[in-house]
């Protein structure tokens, strides 16, 4: 929490333009920063550029012009690979960021890749299963899961890499009232611990019940930023 | 200009075709311009071929094997007595290169031509329609594909994983990943693409009319003639003289 105190924009967009030859459609001028420890919610009508700026927010798609920093790096001149270890991203189909082939091995893919200890990596999985009601589903496939429990886990494994930063794009999306209740607990206290959040996002109850901070989106320009409190 | 599909299928058959048959690099280097030229004249989208770039390391990759096992011809580079690149090999990378090449140019022709027209034209030419629509099914939902395996290689790199920094062995092991979403997504896709086919009486009638009927244009009786002819003239060139 020291961090959001002290003011510093853990991720700064500068100037952002960003368009799609295609359609026409054009982020226009985006300025923004993002402080650790402060959810700040995206919302905005279908079409207005959301996931496109979540995207390039992550670096998965660069901007025409303007400057990506996080936490000082350019995230033009660095791999996704190491801005993955900051930022965690939520596709808005988690179906899509799953792609081993059991629950328990989707929980360790990256601890084992780094070579963390087993006991550890079994310690932070049986915890991640708890705290996302997964437990029962260890070896389940996750192509197989409901719409729910697919984005339940696909939070999970990006919250099991303790990201500094999330990007999360329709995280209520498919979750019943009691497991938005749960996504509400476990976002508050990740962002209680000191992480920041972006989350793109249509629920308002949700949003205005949990932003620090609300930024409207229309037809690719930043429209509006209040604070909730 | 627009052309029916039909008469699109047919220069994509012919060039590939030739791309094909004929093993003679003089008679390749030309097919291959003439089929940039159809291309850039046609409208057709060339840069996918800027897109998809990386795969010309993949082809460069072929040309060097190519020469290291079919060595032949005069030895250029050799490392005692491995002879690592040979004129013979050479040829037979660059051989492998064009074919390729004139196999991606020409498909790049079909680009702008909807799954809806193609059917059409693959029915006018007395195709079962229900092998027409798995043809035009194919077309559309492979480029998802590829989009999928994009999209899972991101996923797996948001992870936190710097992939260029990884050994040989485990970046394998991470390609391998990229297999199950995407035969999983098709198999899914492919049960939601038959459940709902089944609710719009999919081969409900044998007999099915179409609102849209195409129609050969003088152009596109000029190009199929020229096409024939230039794929014959070259087949006789190649295999005869």
């Amino acid at each position: 929490m020291t961090q959001s105190r002290s003011g510093y924009k853990y991720l700064q967009l500068e100037d952002i333009v960003y368009s799609y030859p295609q359609t026409g459609f054009q982020l226009k001028g985006i300025n923004l920063g993002f402080k650790r420890g402060e959810f700040t919610a995206i919302s905005g009508p279908n079409g207005s550029g959301k996931t496109t700026l979540g995207k390039i927010m992550a670096g998965i798609i660069k901007a025409d012009s303007g400057q990506v920093m996080i936490d000082g790096l350019d995230t033009r001149e660095v791999s996704l690979g190491r801005i993955g270890k900051r930022v965690g991203y939520l596709f808005q189909e988690p179906g899509r960021q799953l792609f081993t082939g059991s629950v328990k091995e989707e929980l360790a893919f990256t601890l084992s890749f780094r070579e963390e200890e087993k006991e550890e990596i079994e310690r932070l999985s049986k915890k991640a299963l708890e705290d996302f009601s997964l437990s029962g589903l260890e070896e389940e496939a996750p192509f197989r899961l409901s719409a729910g429990e697919k984005q339940r886990l696909a939070l999970a494994a990006l919250i099991i890499n303790q990201p500094d930063f999330l990007i999360l794009d329709e995280p209520t999306k498919g979750l019943d009232p009691l497991r938005k209740e749960e996504l509400t607990v476990i976002l508050k206290n990740l962002q209680d611990s000191g992480v920041g959040m972006a989350v793109i996002s249509h629920d308002n109850s949700f949003i205005e019940e949990n932003a620090d901070r609300i930024i409207l989106l229309s037809r690719g320009e930043l429209i509006e930023t209040r604070s909730t409190h | 200009m627009k052309l029916d599909p039909r008469t699109k299928l047919l220069m994509v058959f012919s060039l590939s075709s030739l791309a094909v048959f004929i093993k003679e690099l003089e008679l390749l280097i030309p097919v291959m311009f003439i089929a940039l030229l159809l291309v850039y004249f046609l409208g057709g989208e060339l840069s996918v071929l800027k897109k998809h770039s990386k795969f010309l390391l993949i082809f460069i990759g072929i040309a060097v094997i190519q020469s290291i096992f079919s060595p032949s011809g005069e030895v250029l580079l050799n490392i005692g007595s491995l002879k690592l690149l040979t004129t013979g090999g050479l040829v037979k990378g660059v051989r492998v290169i064009l074919r390729m090449f004139i196999i991606i140019v020409s498909a790049t022709i079909m680009l702008d031509s909807n799954s809806r027209e193609i059917i059409q034209g693959l029915i006018q030419w007395k195709v079962p329609y229900e092998l027409a629509f798995m043809v035009s099914l194919a077309i559309r939902f492979l480029p998802l594909l590829g989009e999928e395996a994009r999209d899972v290689y991101t996923a797996i790199q948001l992870r936190g994983i710097e992939v260029e920094e990884l050994p040989l062995k485990k970046r394998f092991k991470l390609y391998s990943y990229l297999l199950m979403p995407v035969l999983s997504g098709v198999m899914v896709r492919a049960r939601e693409i038959s459940t709902s086919l089944e609710c719009r009486a999919f081969r409900a009638y044998p007999q099915r009319s179409s609102y849209q009927q195409l129609q050969f244009q003088t152009a596109d009786y000029l190009i199929v003639i020229l096409s024939l002819i230039f794929t014959a003239v070259v087949l006789t060139i190649s295999f005869i003289l």
